[in-house]
């Protein structure tokens, strides 16, 4: 029956990033926002390093959430408007492998680049060195998860108008723990102590996520885009 | 078990504390009785209109049998 | 085993004609008690040793917040039922939680708020209950819109029914989080509530409250879905019926 449980993984894998790669424009978007939003606090709140110091580990978090979110709005919208997303439905294989490959293909053209950018954002605002690689390990366990999450949210809108809004209302709550574990982890860097422990539980939490969130992205897409 | 407060008076003034307790009590309450209204109200409006819908149904029942 | 009763409560015509006997019961309840404990709560029970007399407003907070919290179980559990038995009226229960539940934690972080300030000096602190409140507030906000956001009534249950659940997860997980990260960054340890051992004279009041809560949610429930229910079935013969004798008895008020 199944001819190969891992085929519509690396198909969808592919496809995602080769669309990707053709709209190298509005894929590039999440990294710029996410750059020139950052750069708005020290112009908002002090330039002083200072003042940055505490903040900066924060500050780039919540803007790599934001970034994330813009991003992941289009995740299968795109899908859904041209029929791609039926035909993911009615596939033989599990839906869980594609859906995985497309989140999977999100994060390496969302939260892989956001994780490589930010040490130099890091050095823009007065992070200390320090903190550096534990921003680094945080952002690139962390932004995985918001992907998963982030996609729970897309498919509970995707055929909606104007779900752009309504996913970010649904999303940020449950990006809180991610948030909490990511930035403490590059906190725990400022003042030197080991931050082995909270990248111990964002690994717990990526782990639960990739079990997780593939099975109920399936279960909402199969729920809310037949008979529409 | 004795009431806590000499008189009228110093039982709204609860010690100083007064303006945060009756802040707390009256916002409680006015939500929890919107909470009890609300759906009274909607019951309300919604026995007009099923009674409305009914009485429009008989008057084209009534046209429709004609010389019945 | 006959599952005969579960589906029976399905049916929307006998939970209306059920529980229409048994609404002035939990509304002579919630009177009572509510008056009771509020009277007893302000009035009657001792003055806390350090807080003073703004204490008093446990006994508004602390059943408010139960309630939101168990609200959120049971609305998230109506939706769980919803999904698995395609029992519409289980998404009525659903629907109209939301916005009760949603009052109640809104009740609870106001009045923990005007409960701060003259205890700790400021309306609101971060610590780990309050901030998780006010994520409950957005996780009911955003079930709510999702619901609402749909034009197929059916798609919206379902959609709030998944996200009710994958809330339900998440409580126990935001709330671990929040916990962690404010200890984090309060090492002096304040605790947010009175004394853990509380005096029963302080204590009873508290009970009475919360089963005074209780019955008010269980009232402002059912006289929600029973609206609903007139709603939906407004085409079937016993909608009408009822309908034309409330018609009848227009002077005996709403009932």
């Amino acid at each position: 029956m199944l001819t190969n449980t891992n085929s519509g993984f690396f198909a969808y894998l592919r496809r995602d990033l080769l669309l990707a790669y053709r709209r190298k424009g509005e894929a590039a978007g999440p990294v710029i926002f996410f750059i020139m939003a950052t750069t708005l606090i020290p112009l908002g709140v002090s330039p002083e390093a200072k003042s940055l110091e505490g903040i900066s580990a924060g500050i780039i978090w919540v803007m790599a959430l934001l970034a994330t979110l813009l991003s992941t709005d289009s995740l299968f919208a795109s899908d859904f408007k041209d029929g791609s997303l039926e035909q993911m439905l009615i596939a033989p294989d599990l839906l869980v492998m594609p859906v995985l490959g497309k989140v999977v293909a999100h994060w390496l053209t969302t939260g892989l680049p956001l994780t490589i950018v930010s040490p130099v954002l890091g050095i823009m605002l007065s992070l200390p060195s320090s903190a550096l690689s534990p921003l680094v390990a945080g952002l690139a366990v962390g932004t995985a998860s918001l992907s998963l999450i982030g996609a729970l949210g897309a498919a509970l809108t995707v055929s909606l108008q104007k779900g752009g809004l309504l996913l970010t209302l649904i999303v940020i709550p449950l990006y809180i723990p991610v948030i909490i574990f990511g930035s403490a982890m590059a906190q725990f860097g400022i003042d030197g102590l080991s931050w082995g422990s909270p990248l111990a539980v964002l690994g717990t939490l990526l782990a639960m996520a990739v079990v997780l969130c593939p099975l109920a992205i399936a279960a909402i897409l199969r729920l809310t885009t037949i008979n529409q | 078990m004795k009431f806590q407060f000499e008189n009228l008076p110093d039982f709204i003034a609860m010690d100083g504390h007064g303006f945060y307790v009756w802040a707390a009590v009256i916002v409680a309450a006015l939500i929890s009785a919107w909470l009890i209204i609300s759906p009274l109200i909607r019951l309300r409006q919604m026995l007009k209109d099923i009674a409305q819908e009914v009485t429009i149904e008989n008057i084209h029942k009534s046209e429709g049998e004609g010389s019945k | 085993m006959d599952w005969n009763w579960f589906h029976r409560m399905g049916s929307p015509r006998w939970f209306y004609l059920v529980t229409s006997r048994w609404m002035p019961w939990f509304g002579a309840a919630t009177l009572i008690l509510l008056v009771t404990g509020l009277v007893w709560g302000m009035g009657f029970a001792p003055e806390d040793a350090r807080q003073g007399n703004s204490f008093r407003i446990i006994y508004l907070h602390v059943p408010a917040a139960f309630l939101a919290l168990a609200g959120y179980f049971l609305m998230a559990s109506a939706g769980a039922i919803g999904l698995i038995w395609k029992m519409k009226l289980s998404y009525m229960v659903m629907k109209c939680a939301a916005p009760i539940g949603a009052a109640l934690t809104f009740v609870a972080l106001f009045t923990g708020a005007v409960w701060g300030k003259p205890t700790w000096g400021s309306y609101w602190v971060w610590d780990a209950r309050v901030t998780s409140m006010l994520i409950l507030f957005f996780l009911y906000v955003g079930v709510m819109a999702v619901g609402n956001a749909f034009h197929s009534q059916e798609a919206g249950n379902k959609a709030s029914a998944v996200l009710a659940l994958v809330g339900t997860v998440n409580i126990p997980i935001i709330y671990k989080s929040v916990d962690w990260w404010f200890t984090l960054h309060q090492p002096s340890t304040i605790k947010l509530t009175s004394a853990p051992t509380m005096h029963p004279d302080m204590f009873q009041p508290l009970l009475v409250m919360i089963l005074g809560f209780y019955c008010f949610y269980a009232l402002a429930l059912l006289l929600s879905v029973r609206v609903e229910i007139l709603k939906r079935e407004r085409k079937t013969a016993w909608v009408r019926e009822i309908v034309g004798e409330h018609l009848t008895l227009k002077d005996s008020g709403l009932r």
